[in-house]
């Protein structure tokens, strides 16, 4: 696990992304050109239509989607030139994810969901229980670790990924709508937990959403729009 | 087509790996028992059918003690008492160039009455008549089919060498019987006086033939009137039937055999079929909540697994007739060698093996998809159609199938306490055994997995304890699987533990029966006087002992007749049962007593102290039963006499076997060699020495059970293909689960090992859940099912070796039959957790 780190400096660095996608005979061009910088600590949320490209961005920043050509950058790696085996260890490390629907893992109980990660970066057993019971305490479910997923209602079930997804200090977060399954109470105080964990770890996080309320609350906010990036207000 | 069809139709044929797993499932299934079926009725019609030429028109046959009965009580029949259709048989064995033929000596002018020896077929230009001439004045001509003559290479009017009674002797193909449907596949036909004297039975007839019509009473009482009191009239329907009833038994374990590859089958085409259902929840989610109504889902799912059933039990048939002609010639194979002589090449097909497998190919489909159908379309329209209310339904179902399980296991146990001899009642236990036992596996496996889990994740961490914890926790797809596995795996242990059983016992028995250093003997027939004779006074040999085995025809079937003369070494080779050695010895060897073996005690329910009436040459006659002796002799249904009595009773002083005690320090091979010295010139006899007839023995042994062999093998291969089936659907289902693990950090190889930890875990459940049915099983198969069928007692013992090597052998296989979904899961490309249904 790495420090809390300095804000001001360039988190991730996109340039010159492009990405299509092959659909039978016609070629179907999701990103044409992309640039974007966000800073260290920032939060950045992505909107564009559906289909406009914004999971396909969070793809490639966090290593699971390669480009066409463009470079991207995040925690000073290129993860453009990381090999599979290598962007796999790169995203274990640096990269947290939040999804739509939560893909908490259905076996393992709700602390073993948050240990997951942090068995696969060898965190110590002892400094791993700590983290998770911090974590757990910090989203408001202490009291369900032994639970299973499936009995969690959407709102901790999300809020159980939130942990799980910083529960190694990644340096940056990816959040693909966070709130899209869950109804506007709930998702109000899953963002509020999400923001406030986010901002108080100084990590740096992405989300794309369709939602204003979501876009609100970011430092940032810019929209994919034919395959091109504009900054909004 | 209506939409609706097309819809769920649609999904089968976008997932072909699916489909054709699903199809491979019903079809091994299907051309396993298909197999097994035609290879068993190929080989009985094939016996029928050379009973049938042996037998002709014969309603009746007059049969006398095992060493025939003089040839005048036919010229009796004939001329004093007026029978005209009844011809003399005399029976016995010949071998040209290895291959062991029945010797048929007939009267040709009699014949005609009995057995129409029609298409007799010589060189060109010979009638029927001179060819019956010649056949009735030339010494040393015989017939035999075309197929025969042409399989033995010889051609009408060539001489050749055989070999009948230890002798050899020269022989010319007067004429081929054309043959059609092989029932003359094995048969040499000599005239009678040929016969006789090729045999060494001058003056004597094996049986006689008669044509009465079956309600023509009084010639039958007139015809049993006029008959010596040592000889009896028996029907000739009765002792062929009897005969086939001896291979009844085996026939029966291969059934069951075949019906076990189903069983297996049908758990693989559960679990395929089951899982083309379950997947398509949420189309059938869908489909419910535009307004299709739950009838109308069901029958387009059953009709998609009948089709399924349908074309996959054509296929599996196919394969079936395939399979059944490499089957056949185990089958035959193992007839030959403990039954009796069967000669078929080709496998007839019968258009029942074919329904047979047809329905259950079809009824297994429909019956697999029934019960998944039925659950997916009861969930309403909009209720989470989820795994997670999928397993807990199965959790909260487990413990009711289990009691349902332990139910059927006791309904099992109290079928084989009441259900006497049956052997058609000991295999329905075995089955519900299985099938009670196949219940109670997944929670076995829930709770194993379960102590099995915090190992794993201290050994291999968080990956192996997803593997291991996804077992129990997917037990709606595992649980099928693990039981396939685990019935497949138990029918090995149980199969291996009772063939090792056998083979110690037999073992046992042929180390202790086999008294004397070296054997010498003929097949049919006597070993010549002089020989004899001259064998006794070989330098080294301290004692000898003879013995004279023939057999008794009853109507109610054979019984072998085995006369004895001791030597003072030989009475420990016989273990008694039921009664003190000391006592019976002098009493058998002086009184009209007999032992009888273990087979025919139990078949006849008599034992120490009983008597039995056996037919002799001066008419029935009652012998006390000194005691029941140990026997795995394949003529299992035996009576042993003293030699003395024997001669009291039946005018016979042949021997065909001799047994050489040798003096301390000679070796048997010495005497072996000089024992062939001094047959040369005199007669062809079988020598042996006690270590190469035990060698010779336990091959026998291992060839019969080669057909088990292949047959669990199968089982084993149909359990292979459902673990793979079953990783593949779970697999499937965890697509989205196994892109997160990816996303979140774990590589390639981590989910590779993850899926194979899993498989092995699978392996290892069904491998320690098998145990304690394969013991079970064995238990009854020995007890039980050999009992009944065979009358063997059998002293069961288990080797660690086979339980160890099952286990291991399931892990093994689950491992890979899981390297492809494994293979499959390392490429799951993260993207697709980001991705929203």
């Amino acid at each position: 696990m790495k420090d809390i780190p300095a804000p001001g400096h360039t988190e991730i660095s996109v340039c010159g992304l492009h990405r299509r996608f092959r659909e039978g005979a016609r070629e179907h061009v999701v990103l044409n050109d992309v640039n974007l910088d966000v800073l260290r600590g920032e939060t950045v949320a992505l909107r564009g239509r559906s289909g406009s490209g914004k999971s396909t961005l969070l793809n490639l920043v966090g290593g699971i989607d390669v480009p066409d050509s463009g470079r991207v950058v995040v925690a000073g790696v290129d993860v453009t030139k990381l090999d599979e085996h290598r962007r796999t260890l790169f995203r274990r490390q640096h990269i947290g994810f939040v999804y739509q629907s939560f893909n908490l893992v259905p076996t393992l109980t709700v602390a073993d969901n948050v240990r997951l990660v942090l068995e696969l970066n060898k965190v110590p057993e002892g400094d791993a229980r700590a983290r998770i019971q911090q974590l757990l305490e910090a989203v408001n479910l202490a009291d369900r670790a032994q639970s299973y997923p499936d009995v969690l209602s959407g709102g901790e079930q999300q809020r159980v990924a939130i942990a799980r997804a910083l529960s190694h200090r990644p340096s940056v977060l990816l959040a693909d709508e966070p709130t899209g399954n869950l109804d506007d109470t709930t998702a109000e105080t899953v963002l509020g937990l999400l923001d406030d964990l986010v901002r108080k770890s100084g990590g740096t996080m992405l989300i794309a959403t369709h939602s204003a309320t979501v876009a609100s609350m970011c430092d940032r906010v810019i929209e994919l729009h034919n395959g091109k990036l504009e900054e909004r207000a | 087509m209506p939409a609706t069809w097309r819809a769920s139709l649609g999904y089968l044929l976008r997932h072909p790996w699916q489909l054709f797993l699903s199809m491979l499932g019903v079809g091994i299934g299907v051309a396993v028992i298909v197999a097994v079926d035609l290879a068993n009725a190929s080989s009985r019609k094939a016996f029928l059918l050379s009973m049938d030429a042996v037998t002709g028109e014969a309603t009746h046959q007059v049969v006398g003690s095992p060493a025939g009965f003089d040839e005048s009580v036919y010229v009796d029949l004939r001329v004093h008492h007026g029978f005209s259709a009844i011809a003399p048989i005399v029976e016995g064995t010949a071998m040209i160039d290895e291959v062991s033929l029945q010797l048929l000596g007939v009267d040709l002018f009699a014949e005609s009455e009995i057995r129409a020896f029609t298409g007799l077929r010589a060189d060109a230009g010979s009638d029927t008549e001179s060819l019956f001439r010649e056949f009735l004045v030339t010494p040393g001509v015989v017939s035999m089919s075309d197929q025969l003559a042409a399989r033995l290479g010889i051609a009408v009017g060539d001489g050749f060498t055989l070999v009948a009674d230890g002798r050899e002797h020269r022989a010319r193909l007067l004429a081929t019987i054309e043959d059609p449907d092989g029932r003359f596949a094995n048969l040499l036909v000599a005239d009678i006086a040929t016969a006789q004297e090729w045999l060494g039975t001058a003056g004597q007839l094996s049986r006689i033939d008669v044509r009465i019509a079956a309600d023509d009473g009084p010639a039958l009482a007139r015809l049993e009137a006029s008959l010596p009191g040592s000889v009896r009239l028996l029907t000739a329907a009765g002792r062929t039937r009897a005969t086939a009833e001896m291979s009844k038994a085996f026939m029966t374990n291969l059934t069951a055999m075949s019906l076990l590859a189903l069983l297996v089958g049908l758990f693989l085409i559960f679990n395929s079929v089951s899982f083309s259902v379950l997947q398509r929840r949420n189309l059938i989610g869908i489909l419910r909540g535009i307004g299709v109504t739950r009838q109308q889902l069901l029958v387009i799912i059953l009709a998609e697994a009948g089709l399924l059933g349908l074309v996959a039990s054509v296929l599996g048939i196919a394969f079936g007739v395939l399979l059944g002609e490499q089957l056949l010639a185990l089958v035959s194979r193992s007839i030959n060698d403990l039954y009796f002589r069967v000669s078929v090449t080709a496998v007839s097909v019968a258009p029942a093996s074919l329904a047979k497998g047809l329905i259950a190919g079809i009824g297994a489909a429909l019956a697999a998809a029934a019960a998944p159908a039925l659950e997916a379309t009861s969930y309403q329209p909009r209720l989470a159609l989820t795994r997670s209310t999928l397993e807990r339904r199965t959790r909260s179902l487990l413990p009711y199938v289990t009691l349902g399980g332990l139910v059927v296991i006791f309904a099992a146990v109290v079928l084989l306490a009441v259900s006497g001899r049956n052997l058609v009642a000991g295999l329905t236990a075995v089955f519900l055994l299985i099938l009670g036992f196949s219940s109670c596996v997944p929670y076995a496996v829930r709770h194993l997995s379960r102590w099995l889990e915090p190992v794993a994740r201290r050994f291999a961490g968080m990956p192996a304890r997803l593997a291991i914890g996804g077992i129990a926790a997917g037990l709606s797809r595992t649980g099928v699987a693990v039981v396939a596995l685990a019935v497949a795996l138990s029918a090995t242990i149980g199969v291996s533990v009772m063939v090792d059983s056998f083979r110690g016992s037999v073992n046992r028995w042929l180390e202790q029966s086999l008294q004397a250093d070296v054997y010498a003997g003929v097949q049919r027939g006597a070993l010549d006087a002089g020989l004899i004779d001259a064998l006794q006074r070989i330098d080294g040999v301290e004692a000898t002992s003879t013995s004279r085995r023939g057999w008794i025809e009853e109507s109610r079937g054979r019984t072998q007749l085995i006369a004895i003369r001791m030597a003072p070494e030989s009475y420990a080779g016989t273990e008694l049962l039921d009664a003190d050695p000391a006592e019976v010895w002098p009493a058998w060897e002086s009184r009209d007593a007999v032992l009888v073996s273990e087979p025919y005690g139990y078949y006849n329910d008599v034992g120490a102290g009983s008597r039995i009436t056996l037919p002799t040459d001066r008419g029935p006659r009652q012998f006390e039963v000194l005691a029941t002796y140990q026997s795995y002799d394949v003529n299992a249904s035996a009576v042993m006499m003293s030699r003395v009595t024997y001669e009291r009773y039946f005018d016979d002083d042949g021997v065909d076997t001799i047994g050489l005690y040798l003096e301390s320090g000679v070796r048997a091979d010495d005497i072996v060699a000089r024992v062939q010295a001094l047959s040369v010139g005199r007669q062809n006899i079988r020598v042996d020495s006690n270590a190469r007839i035990r060698e010779l023995s336990l091959d026998i042994f291992d060839q019969t059970f080669v057909i088990t062999n292949v047959l669990y093998w199968l089982a084993m291969g149909v359990a292979f293909i459902g673990i793979l089936s079953a990783m593949l659907a779970l697999q499937l289902e965890r697509a989205r689960e196994l892109a997160t693990l990816r996303a979140l950090g774990m590589t390639p190889r981590q989910v590779g090992s993850m899926i194979t930890l899993q498989s092995g875990g699978i392996g290892l459940l069904s491998g320690l859940a098998a145990i304690p049915l394969g013991l079970v099983m064995a238990w009854v198969l020995i007890e039980v099912i050999n009992r009944r069928a065979f009358g063997w007692q059998i002293d069961m013992s288990v080797a660690p070796g086979i339980l160890a090597s099952s286990v291991a052998f399931a892990v093994i296989t689950a491992i890979l039959a899981g390297i492809y979904p494994a293979r499959r899961a390392a490429r799951s490309e993260p993207a697709l957790a980001m991705r929203e249904e």
